[in-house]
């Protein structure tokens, strides 16, 4: 069975649990204790170990999407699925406390995954607040990664046509990647 | 008049605002193309026959219009072309926020010069992306999808680009317009063409995405 792994990662309350839902071909399996942070996302919930759903592509052929707890304290588990992922959807939540720095900061955890394979960033909520802008978030990964050229998307992880194109986004440019030669390990996703 | 039969009759003056009915979007993009090169605090009003005034303001790159981008007019009849100060002290020229111009761009970019390259393209150039447009917002296909990861990663000419996805010249041009009239490519008459990777045993599989794609529905362009 080829299997192709995408993470989706992020800090608590992008919507990678939603994102990976709204994609999955199967009941997500869903990893989840109480909150200990509300005072930083106000929800009862949030991901312990990791979300789980997957798409069929044929009967031999599968794509796995995981889910990472997004606070620190878990990252034991980001460890071990980054080392299995070939692509990364980076979800960041406009209204946090500091979305750009939330980008870099998951980016930079998870930098390999952009060496190896290819990365895209989606910026949810950005019709809830006016956070910052495409351009801002844009210019921020200039700035702190020079030469990166990652696609950076507004998207609502509950709108599966809207991850659809995120995913599919993230397969050709990791494609075209190992095509020019841009990335570190031989094979493609 | 004259009274000896020798009356020639003046031509008309100009009327003010007077401006040539023209089809499709090419003089639209020529004239924000134009607008944009000179960063002036410049605006612009387009009137566009049964669609009402498209107004759009540069500066604060948004735009206001009746007509939904979703259903954007490619043959639609332009009546007037105005331009409008803008800058500090200047008035809005609509309700504020107003629509992100770039989805208007790509809407534009892709409908005008039928095909060919637009104006502001020189021959022998190649491109590069230096922002991804932001496709979830944009109405696209999945050969454009293609194309754009292509630019993304490597200078190519549109003749490459083509080539390198499978795509008609026209379709490709048109892309390379949409993109440049955003101001998201790179040009340059000096990048040597890209050198692509081995094809290894994988790749040479169809692809992932063209199988995705058609797994999910996208079987498209």
């Amino acid at each position: 069975m080829a299997e192709h792994v995408i993470l989706f990662t992020g800090p608590m309350g992008a919507g990678k649990t939603t994102a990976i839902q709204s994609l999955s071909e199967i009941e997500v399996v869903r990893t989840e204790a109480n909150n200990s942070e509300r005072h930083i996302v106000d929800k009862e919930t949030t991901t312990v170990a990791l979300d789980y759903g997957e798409i069929l592509v044929d009967r031999d052929e599968k794509v796995r999407l995981y889910g990472i707890p997004g606070q620190q304290r878990f990252n034991f588990m980001w460890t071990i699925l980054k080392k299995r992922a070939k692509g990364m959807i980076l979800l960041v939540n406009s209204d946090a406390p500091d979305p750009i720095g939330e980008m870099t900061f998951f980016l930079d955890e998870f930098r390999e995954l952009y060496d190896r394979g290819g990365v895209v960033i989606g910026i949810t909520r950005a019709d809830v607040v006016a956070g910052p802008t495409l351009a801002q978030f844009a210019e921020a990964l200039e700035r702190t990664n020079p030469g990166l050229l990652i696609p950076v998307f507004t998207v609502d992880p509950r709108e599966r046509d809207q991850m659809v194109n995120v995913l599919l986004s993230l397969i050709a440019n990791i494609e075209m990647r190992a095509m020019f030669g841009m990335i570190t390990e031989a094979e493609s996703a | 008049m004259t009274i000896d039969g020798n009356y020639v009759a003046p031509e008309p003056a100009p009327q003010p605002g007077s401006f040539p009915v023209s089809i499709g979007w090419t003089q639209a993009a020529i004239a924000i193309s134009s607008v944009m090169v000179l960063k002036t605090p410049m605006n612009l009003k387009m009137n566009i026959e049964m669609h009402g005034p498209l107004l759009i303001d540069f500066e604060r790159h948004a735009f206001s219009w009746s007509t939904p981008l979703d259903h954007f007019p490619v043959d639609a009849v332009h009546t007037g072309l105005e331009t409008i100060p803008g800058g500090a002290g200047a008035p809005p020229l609509f309700e504020l926020p107003g629509t992100d111009l770039d989805g208007l761009l790509w809407q534009i970019g892709l409908n005008s010069f039928d095909g060919a390259p637009a104006f502001w393209l020189s021959p022998g150039e190649r491109y590069r992306l230096t922002r991804w447009p932001n496709l979830t917002q944009h109405s696209h296909d999945m050969s454009q999808v293609k194309m754009i990861a292509v630019l993304g990663n490597a200078y190519v000419s549109t003749q490459e680009l083509a080539g390198y996805t499978g795509v008609a010249v026209t379709d490709a041009q048109r892309l390379v317009n949409a993109l440049s009239l955003m101001r998201i490519l790179a040009r340059s008459a000096e990048a040597p063409a890209a050198v692509v990777a081995p094809e290894t045993a994988a790749a040479k599989k169809q692809s992932l995405f063209s199988r995705l794609r058609t797994r999910l529905g996208r079987a498209d362009g």
